[in-house]
């Protein structure tokens, strides 16, 4: 059974995962931080949240960097650093993979959506019911 | 008019899907893409005319930040009805659910709680003799 302090690290290490630019951890360091080995970390972030925290880690930074795309005309270059990618070829492919499109069709894309200069478009920011009829927002 | 319908956030629909189907054992009522999101129900087995249960993505930053808080102080979202709870506890252990609530006898039902892998705890309860 986990115990309640145990699931409390777990939700710290989450949101230490998902800490991007000059706070960002690495998974050991995260491991470390809420006092855990690294094998039962991970084994036990997975069972909890349903990914390792690579992923997760990796599945926020993603998440940064589409929330710059569609809010800042920064480069996908600097936004990709900003996010904790080191390199750029690694960024677009993995972006490519898990968001369907290139960093830059993601850009062209979601900027149309965006009526407010610097706001997320309401689009992307769902009311479950209004989903029901197959229309965002 | 009828209660139908209720909701629970998830962090991804498709890890939802996933858990809620394969493991839970629940059945996919509907799944209706909708832009990056979808509008995915599902219905007990045992009762597909009981309530539909949405998964609903928490891309919201106010549902992120609800769903989160309560996690954090161990607060289960929602409770399914079992018929036998030490069946379905160890049923759902030996796929890798993890408890945070081993099954316990309060007052005339029993519960347990487990995490759904989508950022909640759910509560599972039977009713007493």
């Amino acid at each position: 059974m986990l115990h309640k302090d145990v699931l409390i690290r777990l939700c710290q290490a989450r949101d230490m995962l998902r800490e991007t630019g000059d706070g960002a951890l690495s998974v050991r360091h995260v491991a470390e931080e809420i006092g855990m080995s690294l094998y039962h970390f991970i084994h036990l972030f997975k069972a909890v949240f349903g990914e390792t925290p690579k992923q997760c880690q990796l599945k926020a930074r993603l998440e940064e960097a589409k929330v710059l795309f569609m809010t800042t005309e920064t480069s996908v270059t600097d936004i990709c650093m900003e996010v904790g990618f080191s390199s750029l070829g690694t960024f677009s492919y993995v972006f490519a993979r898990r968001v369907g499109v290139a960093p830059s069709a993601y850009r062209a894309a979601a900027r149309s959506m965006v009526q407010v200069p610097g706001e997320i478009p309401k689009k992307l920011i769902p009311g479950c019911l209004s989903l029901m009829s197959g229309s965002p927002g | 008019m009828r209660i139908k319908l209720n909701s629970i956030f998830v962090d991804d629909q498709d890890k939802a899907r996933r858990f809620y189907t394969e493991v839970l054992g629940f059945k996919v009522s509907k799944d209706i893409p909708v832009g990056e999101f979808k509008w995915l129900t599902v219905v007990s087995p045992e009762g597909p005319d009981d309530l539909e249960l949405v998964l609903e993505p928490n891309a919201n930053p106010a549902a992120k930040a609800f769903q989160e808080s309560v996690l954090e102080q161990g607060i289960p979202i929602t409770g399914f009805e079992v018929d036998d709870i030490q069946a379905e506890y160890r049923r759902l252990k030996d796929q890798g659910v993890v408890f945070t609530m081993n099954p316990t006898q309060t007052g005339p039902v029993t519960v347990a709680v487990f995490a759904d892998t989508c950022g909640n705890l759910i509560q599972l309860y039977q009713a007493g003799g």
